[in-house]
């Protein structure tokens, strides 16, 4: 009982000593004319494998609202399974083709669809076959330290333990390979690490929702 | 107004049957401000009458998507006209529309085909052009890519309308009632990530109703004749046999992800037998809003 004490303690005074050693990562993304870029993934890879072991792997949610995704982009980590609730009154068809995760949900309405495991990190691409303009993205991180910018383009890392990581930015839309984003940053004593990215955007074109006036007519 | 209620009362009443189904709402809505430089079809500058209209469609529909990319659609459209000068054009139309369609594979570049029926009434102030419209429709599209679709529509029609009164005793009155085969195929290209591209041409065949002033070169080769005053006094509409070549071109900008501002221009020239030609031009400004 004693030893089982002494372990728990030693446990917890180990993981605070962690956390208390612990740094944020904050990023800002903006483009090249300067407007801050929403959506972005940033992933950091710590160099020291170790540190990125014994993470909980958590359940997420792709939700349909609008006839469109919510979120337009949602970062995971790999083995996470993520539910496709449907709040919309009508039904969906969620399919993907991409290589990270093929997968087809049969026609469904309301919360009732399996959960989909995504147990290979990539990019997603989500869509609906009945509904062909709704497009999302669901990015599965090979990290576990990884958040996604807002529509300030800022994002936040926390708890990332000390250590040489190589940070890199990903975005439906970026004009260059997610490597050529690749930047190495150290995490030290300091308790706030700011970093800055500008990416390059290319047009992002999307099937239209709206049929136009000689344009065959929905559905 | 009285003779489009009991379509309309139909319409209702398959669209409620349709919900029980288990089937998705979609409502949409458009309008339309164009100004046409013929309206009667006439082939002399004589006799050439140009107007403007307005024009508004509400579009009401339950689709219900089953196994193996198959959907059924039903529902129906109601529409309206009004013209700036022939106030006896102004029409209201009541349409019911039943289509199945087949996408063959997953997504949105999947080609698709659809096979449509509808039946409509319309009534217009002059009374005498009131009808009651048939029509069955082969349509297939594909999306290339998110930048280029393509689309083919196949449609024939039919107008029942009763004779108008006329005081011709050696020919058929019977002018508005009309048959028809449309063939029309499409392209559009997005140039930006909001504005779009359409090019559209279209052959018909079929019988054309061209109003002008008593002509007994047209009037010999007529199916139908009859006085049709909305065009003013003298002037008769005449049904022929005639091919008609189509183009249009027009141009949209996504105001938001819901609705769509364009323009457009479209050239029509007919071709009817006895040698009566005539064209169209019309330019137009669109709004379409889908929820």
């Amino acid at each position: 009982m004693k030893l089982k004490c002494f372990t728990a303690t030693l446990g917890l005074v180990l993981g605070c000593a962690a956390l208390a050693h612990s740094a944020e990562l904050r990023v800002l993304v903006k483009d090249r004319n300067g407007r801050n870029i929403g959506d972005a993934v940033v992933l950091a890879v710590p160099a020291d494998a170790r540190s990125a072991q014994h993470t909980k792997v958590p359940q997420d949610a792709v939700d349909q609202v609008d006839k469109q995704f919510v979120p337009y982009v949602k970062a995971v980590f790999v083995g996470s399974t993520v539910r496709f609730p449907n709040s919309d009154n009508i039904r969906h068809q969620v399919y993907s083709f991409s290589p990270a995760k093929k997968f087809e949900l049969p026609l469904y309405a309301g919360t009732n669809a399996p959960p989909v495991i995504f147990d290979k990190p990539g990019v997603v691409v989500l869509g609906c076959n009945i509904h062909d303009w709704m497009i999302g993205y669901i990015y599965v991180s090979d990290t576990p330290f990884f958040a996604k910018t807002g529509p300030l383009g800022t994002a936040s890392i926390t708890d990332l333990p000390p250590g040489e990581y190589r940070v890199r930015i990903w975005h439906p839309s970026m004009d260059r390979a997610e490597e050529a984003t690749n930047r190495q940053i150290v995490v030290g004593a300091e308790p706030v690490v700011n970093a800055e990215w500008q990416l390059g955007l290319k047009a992002s074109f999307r099937v239209p929702r709206v049929s136009g006036a000689a344009s065959p007519s929905y559905p | 107004m009285r003779p489009i209620r009991a379509p309309l009362s139909a319409l209702l009443v398959f669209c409620a049957a349709t919900h029980t189904a288990r089937g998705d709402w979609i409502l949409a809505a458009s309008a339309a401000l164009n100004h046409d430089n013929n309206v009667g079809n006439a082939e002399n500058a004589a006799s050439m009458v140009s107007d403007s209209r307005a024009e508004a469609t509400v579009s009401l529909r339950q689709q219900m998507p089953f196994g193996d990319g198959f959907s059924l659609s039903a529902g129906g459209d109601l529409s309206g006209q009004i013209y700036d000068h022939l106030s006896g054009l102004n029409n209201a139309s009541v349409e019911g529309i039943l289509s199945l369609k087949k996408k063959w594979g997953l997504g949105a570049f999947a080609p698709w085909g659809r096979a449509g029926i509808s039946l409509g009434r319309v009534d217009y102030d002059d009374g005498y052009r009131d009808a009651t419209l048939y029509s069955a429709s082969l349509e297939a599209g594909k999306r290339l890519d998110e930048r280029w679709n393509l689309w083919a529509k196949y449609a024939v029609e039919w107008r029942r309308a009763a004779p108008a009164a006329s005081d011709l005793d050696d020919v058929s009155s019977d002018v508005f009632s009309q048959h028809g085969e449309t063939f029309k195929i499409g392209v559009q290209y997005s140039l930006s990530e909001r504005m779009s591209i359409t090019l559209g041409s279209l052959l018909r065949y079929g019988d054309v109703v061209s109003t002008t002033q008593a002509d007994a070169g047209i009037y010999a080769n007529s199916k139908a004749v009859a006085p049709d005053p909305t065009f003013g006094p003298g002037a008769y509409a005449y049904r022929l046999l005639g091919t008609t070549f189509g183009a249009r071109l027009g141009l949209e900008y996504s105001l938001t992800a819901h609705s769509l501002v364009g323009c457009g221009f479209q050239r029509l020239d007919t071709r009817a037998r006895g040698g009566t030609d005539y064209g169209d031009s019309m330019p137009e400004l669109t709004w379409n809003y889908q929820f």
